[in-house]
């Protein structure tokens, strides 16, 4: 297994991460705009996966559900990834020794491979029709790990 | 006026800190966390809602679902999320109730929270009157953009200050001018700066 140390001892001394622990102000903004891309992102998790399980928006085709909510969901990854990257360059050694943080890098790696390989390729064509048991899987599958990616994220703050 | 106000706020808040429910909640490691923690993933459910319906409102996404029907639908996950997120934030204030009430952040937060409840109900009233003429539009009227997008501004405003009750900046123990002491409720240290001619 590579160590990744070197990589966070660079990244702690770099200029991002200078800016990110001077600035409190900005920081607190950049913390704002995390959690309106976690909103973005698991309000769209939410609608696509209820919409799966047959509790919201029935009459509206899940393809059409599916284009929707893919391109807001691909807009706030997007935000949470670049405010994420600016946020741990105040605390880059701290979170190379939480676990907290590698359980979160584990799910988010887990869960975007999974929405972009398997939720929204099956979900893609308006003719395929998934029967109930797999749309309850994959809305289960899919609303269990993004909750373990937000919890786990909030705990690194606690830890 | 506000003095008072800031008086009988203040009393109030240090009445509910000497409760031993309050002190026990505040010092329970695990229990506050998870209140916090719920505090904030049930924005995914509340906000994540409200960034459909005002997206839709904007025009910006979700165009072929008419724009009323789409906020009917989402009015009940919106609503449980807001729910939850206003009992888990009473429990927030009440373990830490003197800090909070004295928090310049709270209280812009709850002046927005005020101003965001208020624009959501005349969107509200305006939609059921008027949606039956446009909600098939992709682009609804002027005025319900405007109000959507005041209410996407209005909400990241309550997002930065609850993330900025966290930080004391502008507590009451820090050197402050008059006039944000005054704004924050610091009624003694108002009350001792002005004592010594400040």
């Amino acid at each position: 297994m590579v160590d990744l140390l070197p990589w966070f001892e660079w990244f702690d001394q770099s200029a991002l991460a200078t800016a990110a622990k001077a600035y409190g102000g900005v920081f607190v903004v950049v913390q704002m705009i995390h959690l309106l891309g976690l909103s973005l992102l698991g309000g769209m998790v939410l609608l696509c996966d209820l919409r799966l399980l047959g509790l919201l928006l029935r009459s509206v085709p899940l393809s059409a559900v599916a284009r929707e909510t893919r391109r807001y969901f691909t807009i706030g990854l997007l935000v949470m990834i670049t405010s994420g990257i600016f946020m741990s360059g105040a605390v880059a050694l701290k979170l190379y020794y939480s676990e907290m943080y590698w359980a979160k890098m584990t799910a988010l790696l887990v869960g975007v491979l999974f929405v972009y390989l398997i939720k929204f390729p099956l979900l893609r064509h308006p003719g395929v029709e998934l029967n109930r048991v797999a749309r309850g899987l994959l809305a289960s599958a899919s609303l269990g790990l993004w909750f373990t990616v937000a919890a786990t994220g909030r705990w690194i703050g606690f830890s | 006026m506000f003095d008072q106000l800031n008086a009988m706020l203040l009393q109030a808040a240090r009445y509910l800190d000497g409760l031993a429910s309050s002190t026990a909640l505040h010092e329970s490691y695990y229990l506050y966390a998870w209140i916090e923690t719920t505090h904030v993933l049930t924005l995914v459910v509340f906000l994540g809602m409200l960034m459909v319906i005002d997206l839709r409102m904007l025009g910006l996404g979700f165009r072929s679902v008419p724009a009323a029907t789409l906020a009917r639908w989402l009015d009940r996950p919106m609503m449980i999320g807001f729910a939850v997120m206003v009992v888990t934030g009473i429990a927030l204030f009440y373990a830490i109730p003197v800090r909070t009430t004295q928090s310049l952040w709270f209280r812009i937060k709850v002046v927005l929270l005020v101003i965001a409840g208020l624009n959501a109900l005349l969107l509200r009233r305006y939609v059921s009157d008027t949606a039956q003429f446009w909600e098939h539009q992709g682009r609804p009227p002027a005025g319900v953009r405007l109000s959507a997008g005041a209410s996407l501004a209005l909400w990241a405003g309550v997002v930065l200050c609850g993330r900025a009750i966290a930080y004391d900046w502008f507590d009451c123990h820090k050197t402050l001018p008059g006039l944000l002491y005054k704004v924050a409720g610091c009624v003694d240290e108002l009350a001792a700066l002005e004592a010594a001619g400040g």
